[in-house]
């Protein structure tokens, strides 16, 4: 079976896949990628499914030998070298025996994925490789650690997504959907927190991501709630009046009101806000929330179809806009 | 009372209520399996008096989720009385290091304590917070202690604590800010079952003291087979 091994971390480094779906009534979250639109990517680029077995790090990147021939990938805005000569990200490549990938340090963002052909070989803890190191499902990697990747039978080309596809940053606001909890805030408070500026503090993790602001004020009703359940994304506000964003990693239940939700289609924006970066809130309602989501699973699709090579792509512009067109042949 | 509110584009939540209420809890479990039996590709989590319904906004809009619901809210509560789970725990000494702070500031001898943290019949409310973390109901305000003034890094798995009104246990090892009066050798939460936490929302709990050699029996079984 073909084998990497970590020579080096330098962050927190995990074994991802899309997570462990089922186990929240049991008080187990969902853990998985922090941008799953970038790890589905790196995924896509060596043939894999969206939910193979992939590393997450956070900020820089692990040093790994390859010890057998392997196509690999790199999801992120990524500075790395492959024996020394740089090597692109969001791209393919095929790594032969004996070559030494080092994944620097990320240009733009947090988190960065790095993906095999075939996907990392590992024993699911209740059906799923996503780490979640509070509970002591895996473990964060380090020097030493050697890796199966499962074998695969189909040869993929190397490949790129082509930039204007590419999942470009934006300085937009954050898209919520207010509640459940607007009872237990001002008419003030609410407004402070759609026309404010929030900073990502160095307190941010897996877990959630605090944010320093104006603070938001509560009503009579306070700043506890009877515990309840924390979607994933959840805008909780505690009594100091600083919004904390549940991630990945975040408790299924608190005792915090929440102002907000993210919408599902902006998750991966946070994620990739680093220490320092801002952040405002726009509020929209349900149908708007679903429908970008819904466009942007379709332009996943079309994709991932297009880097298996099962699509053609176009560029055309019309009337002014460009556009990205997918052909499929039908039978 | 029945609202139900979007949570965000991937969950609603059927509220009945906003309080610690058994009766309420009882209607809410009544749903959330009514809901869970019948409605396919959904994720269902019970709180104290709300249902969340988790879906993937690729697969149902939200008028289709709550077209796909609607049938389970009229649901007749069963009046089940809930698994009784008993729960060995070897009380104080080394396992239960604030059990003499239990008993003190709430001027009782420890046996007191002990007496009266068995008598009870808690129901399980809710899991959460953590994996296997159940908040249960019912602790007996005669030994209801504040938490800690500065929280332990690490509370061993298996821990029976009491925070405030509220009891219950550390399924895995975790920081934590409970006063902790005693283990438990049963594992809490287990990897290897398709059920991992060993109560579930519903079920009623009582604690049944047990003295060393008992921990140690009971422990070697349970826990032949590594950690969770």
């Amino acid at each position: 079976m073909p084998l990497i091994e970590i020579l080096e971390t330098r962050s927190l480094t995990t074994i991802q896949d899309l997570g462990r779906h089922g186990y929240r009534q049991y008080g187990v979250p969902v853990s998985g990628p922090m941008d799953d639109v970038s790890s589905r990517l790196a995924n896509y680029l060596v043939g894999n499914d969206e939910n193979a077995p992939l590393l997450e790090f956070a900020g820089v990147g692990p040093v790994i030998e390859f010890k057998d021939p392997i196509l690999f990938s790199m999801g992120g805005w990524i500075r790395a070298t492959l024996n020394g000569d740089p090597v692109e990200s969001w791209s393919s490549h095929f790594a032969e025996p004996g070559d030494v990938l080092d994944v620097g340090t990320i240009r733009s963002g947090v988190y960065g994925y790095i993906a095999f052909s075939g996907g990392i070989k590992c024993a699911p803890i209740l059906g799923s490789c996503s780490t979640y190191v509070r509970a002591r499902f895996g473990r964060p990697l380090k020097g030493g650690d050697k890796l199966k990747i499962n074998p695969t039978v189909q040869r993929f080309n190397e490949v790129s997504i082509p930039n204007e596809l590419l999942p470009v940053p934006v300085s937009e606001p954050i898209r919520v959907l207010l509640g459940p909890d607007l009872k237990n805030f001002t008419e003030v408070g609410i407004s402070t927190f759609l026309n404010s500026e929030y900073e990502v503090t160095k307190h941010s993790d897996r877990m959630g991501y605090r944010l320093r602001g104006p603070k938001i004020e509560h009503s009579e009703r306070g700043s506890d709630i009877l515990t309840d359940a924390l979607p994933l994304g959840a805008v909780q506000v505690p009594a100091n009046g600083n919004p904390i964003v549940m991630m990945a990693d975040g408790p299924t239940t608190g005792g915090y009101p929440r102002i907000a939700v993210v919408a599902s289609v902006d998750l991966p924006r946070i994620a990739q806000t680093p220490p320092g970066g801002k952040i405002r809130f726009r509020s929209i309602k349900i149908d708007e929330a679903q429908e970008l989501f819904r466009r942007r699973e379709r332009g996943m699709a079309a994709l991932k179809k297009f880097l298996q090579g099962e699509i053609r792509a176009f560029r055309v512009n019309i009337n002014g806009e460009n556009l990205t067109i997918f052909l499929e042949d039908y039978e | 009372m029945l609202y139900i509110k979007d949570v965000g584009d991937s969950a609603i939540a059927i509220v009945l209520g906003n309080e610690i209420d058994e009766k309420i809890n009882i209607k809410v479990r009544a749903i959330a399996k009514a809901i869970e039996e019948n409605v396919r590709g959904v994720e269902v989590v019970s709180t104290y008096a709300t249902i969340y319904v988790y879906y993937n906004p690729e697969k149902f809009t939200y008028s289709r989720i709550l077209y796909e619901i609607k049938p389970y809210l009229d649901v007749k509560s069963i009046s089940d009385k809930g698994r009784i789970v008993e729960i060995p725990v070897l009380y104080g000494g080394d396992f239960g290091p604030d059990i003499g702070f239990v008993a003190s500031y709430n001027s009782l001898s420890v046996e007191n304590v002990i007496k009266i943290h068995t008598s009870s019949l808690y129901r399980v409310y809710m899991l959460g917070f953590l994996p296997g973390f159940a908040y249960l109901g019912g602790l007996d305000p005669r030994i209801a202690t504040p938490r800690l003034k500065t929280p332990r890094i690490n509370v061993a798995a298996g821990s029976v604590g009491i925070a405030e009104n509220q009891t219950g246990w550390y399924a895995i090892e975790s920081p934590g800010g409970w006063q902790i009066i005693g283990r438990t050798p049963l594992k809490m939460f287990n990897i290897n079952s398709s059920e991992p936490t060993a109560v579930l929302p519903g079920d009623l709990v009582k604690f049944r003291a047990i003295d060393e050699k008992e921990f140690q029996r009971i422990y070697q079984e349970e826990w032949k087979d590594a950690p969770y």
